[in-house]
């Protein structure tokens, strides 16, 4: 359940109105003109893969930040609030914890091991640390089947957010949000959508600040929320929610651990230019998360005490708490700001996974070959095409099928990478076998229980997630085979990566 | 803590997390130690893998400190929700708002770290992550390997010694 409710597959309440669409139009002029600056400076599959290892620390944690929150973040979360309790934000609470777990782990590894090898993705920084082209890519299948479902269900989602807003109907709505996030893409590749990011992440913390300030005004602040929601259901304020513990501590597993394996936001260390700026971004970053969540918990809460009070009338759908609340209770300038918010929290989602797609398959996968693509810009641009028609024709096809590959997507990242690559960049005592079985098991583990709870064939109990068992197997794998085949294990490690490694 | 202690915690307390979901397949369910096994469990994780990123040669050194601080709020903030009875409804006692339960969790969890763990990592930065000679060093090392560099085997001989010199 809480999987499904992580992805907007249902349609939002209609949202045509003139100040909205005139933000919305302003909003997609200025991702356009970002896109076609961003353009002119694409020359090399360095600048379209990796920004040419030239962007700032204050570009890097906004990127970052955007690519980590997508829509979800400002609809399905607060409708997840509003459905669960509290328990729902044992999603988001890692974050005070992740970005500086994620610097200490893999921030300056991967950017120094990008310097040094040159490297593109983070497949290439697994086969680096591993010598293994097997290794890097198996990483590279699991990332773009993960991609392909991502995006599926952002790119559907961009679809309702644009229905919504345009009354373009679901088709034409998914066709446009691929189109303009395919066209700066493919033009100007990760540096414009590192620039829109940086215009789309300043635009979501404002955005949430003042939703949440509303939110506070509707319901009375904390006191008169809490007083509220006691009185009429004091579980929905538990420290667990309606979820029980069990389930909520998976989320934090899940969502704390996992954040590790996450290749559109780890991806994003290769691209800074002074590696030193690091310093500060594991403040820089919680603090962004920690302002753009303010909307997730306060609408979701918010929105309950209203409909508690008799003030709104219960949901139809949890995922309408974020439309109504602001057509209802916010000026309808915010209101329009938020819209767009959520539209360039996708967009930038969707750029982040078209970009690590197109580089596992124009890059990764032929390296494991041991082929190389000649022209990996033009190759670059072609695959970045390809992967979101698929991801698009996908989306329109069945919201229910879209849902599923969405689902698999965050655990089949989070149980590939996270003991490869966080673990491994970390240990010199990981082996080549290792890694290759905790991928594997991560692999398998994901694919045949997601779809064995799919088809309602088998599903673990309830606190058991796919995400965390298959994390927990690949980790324990990881260990378990790296242990077995230990000898000489360090010896294997290339001098400049085990320099990485040890500084 | 060293590299080592810290992957050892690393092991335990995944083990401890798949024991607990292990329980869940129990016919009666998670027996009562089961949540308690995952709480501590993904607080010792998370801490062990800050640790084992940030540990040199010596240890974390001064970074024990904030990592000890992160697991007692991750740690005790999980034992306080799982302990702290429910709030009486009529007469709710709140915390900066919420009941104190919650609050725990919300301020506790959710907001404290983010006070000392991310300063904790820049005020520590150039002498535990990555100095000016740190750099140099990794950059020297890259150099020395590079395609096109004569002698690639006195360039591997001088990435080693890099290797070793490595505080």
């Amino acid at each position: 359940m809480t999987a499904l409710a992580l992805f907007q597959t249902a349609d939002l309440p209609p949202l045509t109105q003139p100040v909205i669409v005139a933000v919305a139009v302003v909003y997609f002029a200025i991702v356009a003109a970002i896109g076609a600056w961003a353009t002119r400076r694409t020359r090399s599959a360095s600048d379209f893969f990796v920004a040419g290892e030239g962007i700032g620390l204050l570009a890097l944690t906004l990127a970052a930040m955007s690519a980590t929150l997508s829509g979800f973040a400002f609809i399905g979360g607060p409708g997840l609030v509003y459905g669960t309790g509290l328990g729902a934000m044992f999603l988001l609470l890692p974050a005070a914890v992740t970005s500086s777990m994620g610097a200490w782990m893999l921030a300056k590894r991967m950017r120094l091991l990008g310097e040094v090898r040159g490297l593109l993705t983070v497949p290439d920084a697994i086969g680096a640390r591993y010598r293994s082209p097997l290794a890097q890519g198996l990483s590279a299948v699991a990332i773009l089947l993960a991609v392909i479902g991502y995006m599926a269900t952002n790119i559907l989602a961009l679809g309702l957010v644009i229905d919504a807003i345009f009354g373009t109907g679901l088709g034409w709505g998914i066709w446009l949000g691929m189109g303009i996030v395919l066209a700066y893409s493919v033009a100007g590749g990760i540096l414009a959508g590192v620039y829109t990011d940086v215009f789309q992440g300043s635009l979501m913390a404002v955005a949430s600040v003042l939703v949440f300030l509303f939110t506070l005004k509707a319901g009375g602040g904390m006191d008169g929320l809490s007083r509220t929601l006691l009185a009429a259901d004091p579980e929905f304020l538990g420290p667990w929610g309606k979820m029980g513990p069990m389930a909520a501590l998976s989320l934090f597993f899940v969502f704390g651990m996992g954040s590790l394996g996450q290749p559109h936001v780890v991806h994003k260390f290769y691209m800074l230019k002074d590696p030193r700026k690091l310093k500060w971004y594991p403040l820089l970053m919680t603090s962004a998360l920690l302002v753009t969540m303010l909307l997730y918990f306060g609408v979701g809460v918010a929105v309950k005490a209203l409909v508690v009070e008799g003030r709104m009338e219960p949901l139809v759908r949890p995922d309408d708490a974020t439309p109504l609340f602001l057509l209802r209770y916010t000026p309808v300038l915010l209101a329009a700001l938020v819209f767009s918010g959520v539209a360039a929290a996708i967009m930038s989602t969707v750029n982040s996974f078209m970009n690590i797609g197109a580089a596992a398959v124009t890059h990764d996968i032929p390296v494991s070959l041991g082929r190389r693509v000649g022209n990996e810009l033009l190759w670059g641009r072609i695959s970045t095409v390809v992967i979101s028609v698929l991801a698009a024709a996908l989306a329109q096809a069945s919201g229910t099928l879209v849902a599923f590959l969405g689902i698999f997507g965050w655990g089949l990242f989070a149980s590939t990478l996270v003991p490869a690559l966080a673990i491994g960049l970390n240990w010199e005592g990981a082996t080549r076998e290792g890694a290759v079985a905790s991928i594997s098991v991560g692999l398998f583990v994901t694919l045949v229980f997601e779809t064995l709870a799919y088809f309602r064939v088998y599903s673990f109990p309830t606190g058991v997630s796919v995400a965390g068992a298959a994390l927990v197997l690949s980790i324990l794998v990881f260990f378990g085979v790296s242990w077995l085949t230990r000898k000489g294990a360090g010896a294997v490690i290339d001098p400049d990566v085990k320099l990485v490694m040890e500084v | 803590m060293s590299k080592r202690s810290s992957l050892a915690v690393l092991v335990v307390s995944t083990v401890a997390i798949a024991a607990a979901y292990g329980s869940a397949f129990l016919p009666d369910g998670p027996p009562r130690w089961a949540p308690w096994a995952l709480a501590m469990g993904t607080a010792a994780i998370m801490v062990a893998s800050m640790a084992l990123g940030a540990a040199r040669r010596g240890g974390v050194g001064r970074l024990a400190l904030p990592f000890a601080g992160v697991f007692l709020v991750l740690a005790g903030g999980f034992a306080a929700a799982l302990l702290l009875p429910p709030t009486d409804p009529r007469d709710p006692t709140l915390w900066l708002g919420l009941p104190p339960a919650a609050a725990v969790v919300m301020y506790g969890i959710g907001l404290l770290p983010l006070f000392f763990l991310p300063l904790a990592y820049a005020l520590t930065f150039d002498e535990m992550t990555l100095g000016e000679a740190d750099l140099a060093r990794v950059r020297d090392a890259a150099r020395a390997l590079a395609p096109g560099a004569s002698h690639a085997e006195p360039a591997r001989e001088s990435a080693r010694a890099a290797v070793e010199a490595a505080p």
